[in-house]
This record gives structure tokens, sequence and C-alpha cells, in this order.
């Protein structure tokens, strides 16, 4: 039984220009105790995606308009109301920001902000709460986490906010976290120390996490599954190994392909040339053709093609290339 | 060609007082950027900075160009000490967000132009448009670009307009402050193909700035490593890649997530940068380092180490 299972959501957001699908057709499953990867460039949608999940928009004009989004034991997320889905979120699914400030109040010390989080879902004391607190600072490896309790947000580093904002995220025991680019604003050192933690965390009491990022290396490290994400829609998935190793959609290719460490230092990198699509008027058919290496007329032809296995193999790895399904009829 | 050379090269910053610090007549605190940094840049090479944030690399690049004066020390260009960014333009700089180094006003070839015209007044004007179409060319831009507007472009073709800005001079060195790291990696690569391309077919000297080891390590000829203001290690590419002797150099290594390889075994480093205002007095890396004994709390020197290059660790002494 899967924890979080999304059929064909659509999200979409008014601009000036028209209606942009940032996210059109997208499905996936995530297990418990799972950590699921979304990468793709930026527009691609995998913000978009789980942000809709929780219905966080941030005021942007934006709405869900199909698909649904089944959590385990609660239902279908997109056919809430929103003071059902507001008590769903942070106590069933917890959203991790890219940037720790945002996410904390400049005003409030550190320990108010984590026992209010607390105290809004659970009817205990505030001492209680404090002791709670506490021990979610710890949790998340903060040295002197009683000092810390009495701080302001800007007087903590980066890497301690975003542990922080992980403790705020862990307060009520989620089921599912969903992190958007965690460590995005963070160096490399600190970096691995939170993926360390967020992977802990999954280890000890089997929390789900969906991580999205745009770094390859960072899915490579901790998820187990993944998926690859390009003008709106999932083009390809399956575990981690499999698609990094043996990556079947010609995007997911040319990506792996533009990164430096892949070839020798003589040789030049290989680039995708063009841009991604306009989101308010795609392209016909698959997506990528327009700057697929690999395209043929039918490429550009009819709906975007949907995910299909390969070569039979039941590994859930899967991709929306027509010319591997074609290659898979033909065999 | 001429040469770039630091020399014990220092920059500090005083940091603001209150009323209270001036009344009670504490002493100025000053935060060391830059502090004591020896560096010699080789002509035709491509040189990379690395450090984590706050390590100083964006304000040596600075001082490399004249951009901002050094508190102490020398930066020596062709010989003479630089005083400030070069009359003839032979020092250029690229910066991270090419949007806000553009003039979102005017054309692209009218901003180029305007510059040919500042190096080149002798230039007739008629020529001017033409230089313009070249240098497009030397970046791989359509001579359309030249038509556009800033915003009308997408960030990689804006971030190689930049880079047309700083060969107009025909300049002998460029540096480049984090040229890549707001680009999606697919446009990344274009970006470092062709300032690979610039340094091999013009011979243009690169010094690269970047906190992205795997870019650094793919591009660059000899690479430098700063911590808290420091040149920790400088050693050729492949040797500082293939045998790390500083033991941050190697945390930084280790900590660089591979898509070919699922967690690393190294063991992390501990601890976030220390506080600017609160550095260690012997080595900066001491608080974080795994092998840090009571010797690491003497002030530590650049010991030699292969070609030209040095680490900064009592106990990194090399095996051989």
């Amino acid at each position: 039984m899967s924890l979080l299972s999304i059929h064909d959501l659509v999200a979409e957001f008014d601009s000036p220009s028209g209606i942009a699908r940032a996210v059109d057709g997208v499905s996936f499953d995530v297990q418990p105790g799972e950590i699921f990867g979304i990468v793709g460039e930026s527009g691609c949608g995998k913000s978009a995606t789980c942000r809709a999940i929780l219905r966080l928009f941030g005021g942007a004009p934006a709405r869900i308009a199909g698909g649904r989004i089944l959590l385990d034991g609660v239902g279908d997320l997109a056919a809430l109301h929103e003071r059902q889905l507001a008590q769903v979120r942070g106590r069933d699914v917890a959203f991790i920001f890219q940037d720790p400030l945002t996410a904390l109040n400049p005003t409030m010390k550190i320990g108010r902000q984590i026992t209010e989080v607390i105290r809004r879902h659970q009817n205990i004391t505030r001492a209680k709460a404090r002791a709670a607190a506490l021990q979610l600072l710890r949790d998340v490896h903060i040295t002197s986490p009683e000092r810390r309790l009495d701080s302001y947000p800007h007087e903590l580093s980066g890497g301690l906010r975003q542990r922080v904002v992980i403790a705020m995220a862990l307060a009520l025991r989620p089921r599912l976290i969903i992190a958007d680019e965690p460590t995005t604003a963070l160096d490399v050192t600190v970096q691995d120390q939170i993926l360390r933690l967020l992977k802990e965390r999954r280890d000890r009491l089997g929390t789900s996490i969906i991580l999205i990022t745009h770094d390859l290396g960072v899915v490579s490290q901790i998820c187990d599954r993944m998926a690859v994400m390009y003008a709106g829609r999932v083009v390809e998935t399956g575990p981690v190994r499999e698609v990094l190793d043996s990556p079947s959609h010609p995007y997911t290719q040319a990506l792996l392909a533009a990164l430096p460490g892949q070839v020798g230092r003589e040789q030049a990198l290989t680039p995708i040339e063009g841009a991604p699509p306009s989101l308010i008027s795609p392209p016909p058919g698959c997506r990528f053709a327009p700057r697929c290496k690999l395209a043929q007329p039918d490429c550009a032809i009819g709906p975007p093609p949907p995910l299909h296995a390969r070569d039979g193999v039941s590994s859930g790895h899967v991709d929306a290339c027509i010319l591997n399904e074609v290659a898979h009829g033909a065999a | 060609m001429a040469q770039l050379d630091f020399q014990r090269v220092e920059r500090r910053f005083p940091v603001k007082r209150g009323l209270l610090d001036i009344v009670a007549r504490r002493d100025r605190i000053y935060l060391h950027a830059v502090r004591g940094v020896d560096l010699r840049v080789s002509p035709g090479d491509i040189l990379g900075i690395v450090g984590e944030s706050g390590c100083g690399k964006s304000t040596l690049a600075r001082i490399g160009v004249g951009l901002q004066q050094s508190d102490g020390g020398q930066v020596v260009f062709d010989g003479r000490p630089l005083a400030g960014p070069d009359p003839a333009g032979r020092l250029q700089m690229v910066f991270q967000d090419p949007y806000s180094s553009l003039n979102p006003r005017m054309t692209i070839g009218a901003q180029l132009e305007e510059v040919v015209a500042h190096y080149f007044p002798k230039l007739p004007r008629a020529r001017r448009a033409a230089r313009v179409a070249e240098i497009l060319a030397e970046v791989s831009l359509d001579p359309e670009t030249a038509l556009k507007f800033p915003h009308a472009l997408s960030g990689g073709q804006r971030q190689r307009v930049s880079i047309a800005r700083a060969l107009c001079p025909d300049p002998e060195i460029l540096v480049a402050d984090e040229p890549v790291s707001a680009l999606d990696a697919s446009v990344q690569a274009q970006i470092i193909n062709l300032l690979k391309r610039l340094n091999r077919e013009k011979g243009l000297t690169i010094i690269f700035i970047s906190h992205d080891m795997n870019v650094v390590r793919y591009l660059c000829d000899r690479v430098a490593v700063m911590y808290l203001g420091e040149i920790v290690e400088l050693q050729d590419s492949q040797d500082l890649f293939g045998d790390p002797r500083h033991p941050y150099t190697r945390a930084l290594i280790a900590a660089v997530p591979d898509v070919r390889h699922a967690q690393s075994l190294a063991e992390p480093i501990t601890g976030e940068i220390p506080d600017p205002f609160a550095i260690p007095r012997g080595c900066r890396f001491a608080t974080r380092c795994p092998f840090a004994e009571t010797a690491c709390q003497n002030p530590q020197e650049m010991l030699p180490l292969g070609r030209a290059g040095g680490v900064r660790c009592w106990k990194a002494i090399p095996s051989d």
C-alpha cells in the first residue's frame, strides 16, 4: 500500500500571457519509508507538483485543475476543504523550504516557534512542549539546544537554521516530509550533514521523504527511487541506481551527459541546445522533441506520450519516450 | 603576456560599532576577509579558486582586477603594483548574475559598442558594429543578438553576453566569479565549454571562482582552496583531486555527492565554518578537523608541495 499516490495531477498558474500548466498530468507513488527524489531543471514543475500536494501556493494565482492526491488513511487531498487540509499539514505531511529564513518568524525565538507548532496540534502544557522542543533540537544534532531555544533565527548560521526547520517539520511526527531543495542554499560540507540527517530520520522512524532537487548527485546519495520531470511532466521514473546508471529517456541521458565529471578533461561537455518550451502553449507530442537529438517525425504528434515499462522488466523503471516503446514493441 | 602576482594580500573590513563601543573606547574590530594570500597566476592557465561561502574567494577576485584595494601586501600586474582597474582593460571580470550586470534599457549591440568605443577610441564608428559582431560570434551568439534587450535572452545567453562584454577590450586575464552557479546543468555546460575554448584558442588566462568541485575539477589546470580568508592548499588540479593533502580539501571533495555512487564512505566533518569574529588562533580549520592535535594551535605556514604548490598543514608533509 502506497503512502502517497498521485494520479494525473494538473496544476495551473495564471500569468499575464495566459494559463500556464506547470504540472500537466503527473503520476507517481511514494511507499512508506521511502526517499523519493524529483529532479529537473528550473521551471520543470517539480516544485509546483509538491506545493500542489499541500496547496501551498503562497498566494500565487494557482489551483489544482485535475487529478487525485491519495494519502493513505486520509483520502484525496485534492478534494479536501482548506480547513481539513490545514489539519493534514504538519500532522501527516510536513514541508521544508529551500530558504530556512523565510520559513522562520524573524521576531520570535526558536523555542516559541517550535512549541507553537506542537501546541497547535496537541493539548499539552507549555513546559511539556518546551521539553519536546528541546528533544527535537537534540534529534537534529544541534549542540547546546537549551541555548538555541532562546535564540532568534538571525543569530543562527544557515545550516543551523535548516536544522531548526527540519526539527519543526519533525515536531508532529509526520509520515511524509516534502523537502524542496533543502540544501541548495548550503555549502557542500553542511549539505552533506543535512542529507545524512534526513536519511537517519527515515532509517530510525520510517518517515517517507519526497526530495526535490536540481542536483543529480544529491538524488544519487540518498534517494531510493526518483522521477525526472521536464516541462510539467514526468519523463522517467524508477529505482535511483537504474535511472542514473542506465537512463532510458533521451532527456535524462542528456542531463547526465551535460555534467562535468562524466567525461575526461580534454573532451568537451555536451550541453542541451535550445530552451524548454512554454507551458502556456506547449508543443504537441513529446515536449523534449524540439531539443532531442534522437527525435523522429512521430515524436511531435498528438498528446504527450505516457510512461510505459521498458523491456518488460518489472522493476518499475519506466519512461515516456515513444522510441523506446517502438523498440520494445518490435522485440 | 603579463603576469598577475598576489603578494601577501590582506583585506579586512571594519565592523560597525555601536555608540556604546565608541563611548567606551573599545578597539575597532576587523573582519579579515583575505589574509596573507600569495598566488602567482601563470599566463595561459585556468586557475580555480574554491571554498565555501565567506571564505574570501570573491574578495580576492575583486582585488585581483583592481575593483577593491588590498590593505596589506600588493597585487603585481605586468611588473607594476595594481592601483585600480587596468586602464587598457587587460583584466576583466564576469559576475555570477549576468542580469544585474547588463543595462536593461540598452540593446546588447549598443552596450557592447560602448565598451569597444571606450577601449578603442580610434576605431571608426562604422567599424564598431563589425567588431561587436566578431565578439558575439566568438561567444557563439547569433549576430541578431545585438538588436535584442537583456530581458529577451535566456540565462545562458545573458552570461555569454557578459563574457562578450569582458572580451571587448581584448583582455589577457578574465576573472569569472561563480559564472555558472545560477544556471541549469544543461546550460552550465555551454558556458564551461566556451571558457575552455577561449583559453585553448586565444590563450586567455582565466581565474575561475567557484564552490562547485565537479566544475573546477573539469575546467581548471591549477586549484587554490580557501578557508576563512587563507589559501590552505594549492596544487595542479589532477594532484589536488587525486591526492588532496589538507584535511579541509579532503572533506570538501568527500562531501560532493556523486551521480555514479550512492552515499560516500568518508566520515563527514562536523560543525560549520566558525564565526569570522571568533577565528581560532592557530590552524583555522582545527575546530572542525578530525586530525587536530595540540600542535595545531600554532599558526600554520604554507609548506611547499609539488610544482609551485603548497599546503597549510604541518601534518600534510609529502610522504616522499
